[in-house]
C-alpha cells in the first residue's frame, strides 16, 4: 500500500524524510483505556515504527462508550486490553509492530523496556504511575506527555527532560486520587481532545521539529468552552528530586509503590504480588471449580464471581477485586484465593 | 480587586466560575487559605495555581489586578 501515507507525506513538516524517521520510532504506551485507544490508533494509522502497550486492565461494557478500538465481542470474552488492542491495531495497519504487556508498569519492567524507546505516551488513570513514568522519563532522557481528562474537562503537558519542567515540579506531592474520577464521569469529546492534542506533540518529536513543541499546560472544557494555555518555563526547579541538578527519581524506589490499589472511579483495589507470578490459571481455574466457585476465563485471565464480589486474576499473579475500595478486605479476600 | 477563576470541578464546588476579591499582598497559600476557609474547597491544597497565565508557586506575591486561576489536576484515561 504505497499510498497509504499519501496525505501524510503532503503535509510540509512531515514529509517523506519525517515519515521515514516516523517509521523508525519506538513509542512506548503506559495504559490502554480511552487515552490509550486513540493515541494508539492514531500513532498506528500515522506509521508508528513499533508501539508497545502496556495495561493491567481487561475489557468491559462501560468501556465501551469512549473506549474507541474495542467491540461488544471484546467484553463477551474479557480480553485484556492490550490483547483487544493489538488485534484491532494489527487489522488497521500490519506494518506496524505491535507488543502487548498485560502487567502493572512497575519500575522493574519499565527499566527493562525503555533502552530503545524514543516516547513515552501518558494513557495512564493514576498519577502514582505518572510520576513513575516521569521519573524513567528524566533518567534515561526520553520525552513523555501526560494527559489526564475527567466529566468535560481535559489536559496535557509535554515533558522534555532537560528543557521543560517536569510533572513533579509541577505538582509537588500526588494529588490525592478519587478526588476528581469518582464524581464527574467522562464523555468522549473530552477524551478526544487530549488525544488530538497528545498525539500532535507525539508527531512533531517523532520527526524531530523540537520547535514545534507547544511549551504550556494545555487544559479545555468542552462543555463550558473554555481553554486555557499557561506557561511553565519559570517553575522548573533546580532542586526537584527528578529533573533537578541531584536527581534521585525518588518514584522508582521500591518502597513507594503500594501493593494494593483502589482503582480510580471503579468500586475496585487491585492486589499486586511483591514478585510477578507464572501462573498456571487453566489449573487454578479446574481447582476453583472443585471447590465450588463459579469461575469463567481465557488464556489471560480467569474470573471468579464471589457475589457480591468478583475477582479477576491475571496470569501475572495480580488480582482486581470488584466491588470494594477496602483494601484491608480486599487483600483478605486474595489471601483466601490465592494464599 | 483580583478576578479568580476556578477550573473543571473547583467551579460546581464553589458555584461560580469566578469570583472576585481583593488579594493585592497576600501569597497565593494565604488566598488558597482563604478560599479553602471561605468555599470549604477541601483540596485546594493539591491544586495548581496561576497567575496571569504562569503557573505561580505557594510563596509568589499576588498584584493588583492579577488573575489568578486554581487548575485541578485531573487523573482519568
Amino acid at each position: 500500500m504505497n499510498d497509504r501515507y499519501s496525505r501524510q507525506l503532503l503535509f510540509s513538516p512531515i514529509g517523506e524524510k519525517g515519515q521515514s524517521l516516523i517509521g523508525r520510532k519506538h513509542v512506548l504506551m503506559i495504559g490502554a483505556g480511552a487515552l490509550g485507544s486513540g493515541n494508539a490508533e492514531v500513532l498506528v494509522r500515522s506509521g508508528v515504527g513499533k508501539l508497545t502497550i502496556i495495561d493491567r486492565d481487561y475489557v468491559e461494557a462501560s468501556n465501551l462508550q469512549r473506549q474507541q478500538l474495542y467491540t461488544e465481542e471484546d467484553v463477551k470474552e474479557k480480553l485484556p486490553k492490550a490483547i483487544a488492542a493489538k488485534k484491532r491495531l494489527m487489522a488497521i495497519n500490519s506494518e506496524v509492530e505491535v507488543v502487548a504487556i498485560v502487567a502493572d508498569a512497575v519500575p522493574s519492567l519499565l527499566e527493562d523496556l525503555v533502552s530503545e524507546v524514543d516516547l513515552i505516551l501518558d494513557a495512564t488513570d493514576n498519577f502514582e504511575t505518572r510520576m513513575l513514568l516521569n521519573d524513567i522519563s528524566q533518567k534515561h532522557h526520553i520525552p513523555w506527555i501526560y494527559g489526564a481528562c475527567v466529566g468535560s474537562f481535559g489536559m496535557s503537558l509535554t515533558i522534555i527532560p532537560g528543557v521543560t519542567p517536569c510533572l513533579h515540579c509541577l505538582l509537588k506531592k500526588i494529588p490525592i486520587q478519587g478526588m476528581t474520577c469518582d464524581t464527574g464521569g467522562i464523555i468522549g469529546p473530552a477524551v478526544q481532545m487530549v488525544i488530538a492534542h497528545q498525539t500532535a506533540e507525539a508527531l512533531k518529536i517523532l520527526v524531530g521539529d523540537l520547535d514545534a513543541i507547544r511549551t504550556t499546560f494545555t487544559s479545555f472544557d468542552m462543555w463550558r468552552n473554555q481553554y486555557s494555555n499557561i506557561k511553565v518555563a519559570k517553575i522548573k526547579d533546580t532542586g526537584c528530586l527528578s529533573c533537578g541538578e541531584a536527581p534521585t527519581y525518588p518514584f522508582l524506589q521500591q518502597e513507594n509503590l503500594t501493593k494494593t490499589t483502589v482503582l480510580c472511579g471503579r468500586d475496585t483495589v487491585q492486589v499486586r504480588p511483591s514478585t510477578a507470578q507464572q501462573l498456571d490459571l487453566q489449573r487454578l481455574s479446574q481447582q476453583m471449580k472443585v471447590s465450588g466457585y463459579d469461575t469463567k476465563g481465557n488464556p489471560y485471565l480467569l474470573s471468579i464471581d464471589l457475589k457480591p464480589e468478583r475477582v479477576v486474576i491475571f496470569q501475572d499473579g495480580r488480582a482486581l477485586i470488584h466491588g470494594t475500595k477496602d483494601l484491608a478486605q480486599a487483600r483478605s479476600i486474595y489471601q483466601k484465593l490465592l494464599g | 480587586m483580583n478576578n479568580v477563576l476556578f477550573f473543571a470541578h473547583l467551579k460546581d464546588e464553589v458555584g461560580a466560575e469566578s469570583l472576585q476579591i481583593e488579594a493585592k499582598g497576600k501569597s497565593v497559600l494565604a488566598l488558597k487559605q482563604v478560599v479553602h476557609d471561605t468555599y470549604g474547597l477541601s483540596s485546594i491544597d493539591s491544586v495548581m495555581t496561576a497567575i496571569n497565565e504562569e503557573f505561580a508557586e505557594d510563596d509568589d506575591v499576588i498584584q493588583e489586578g492579577d488573575t489568578i486561576a486554581f487548575i485541578p489536576p485531573v487523573s482519568g484515561g
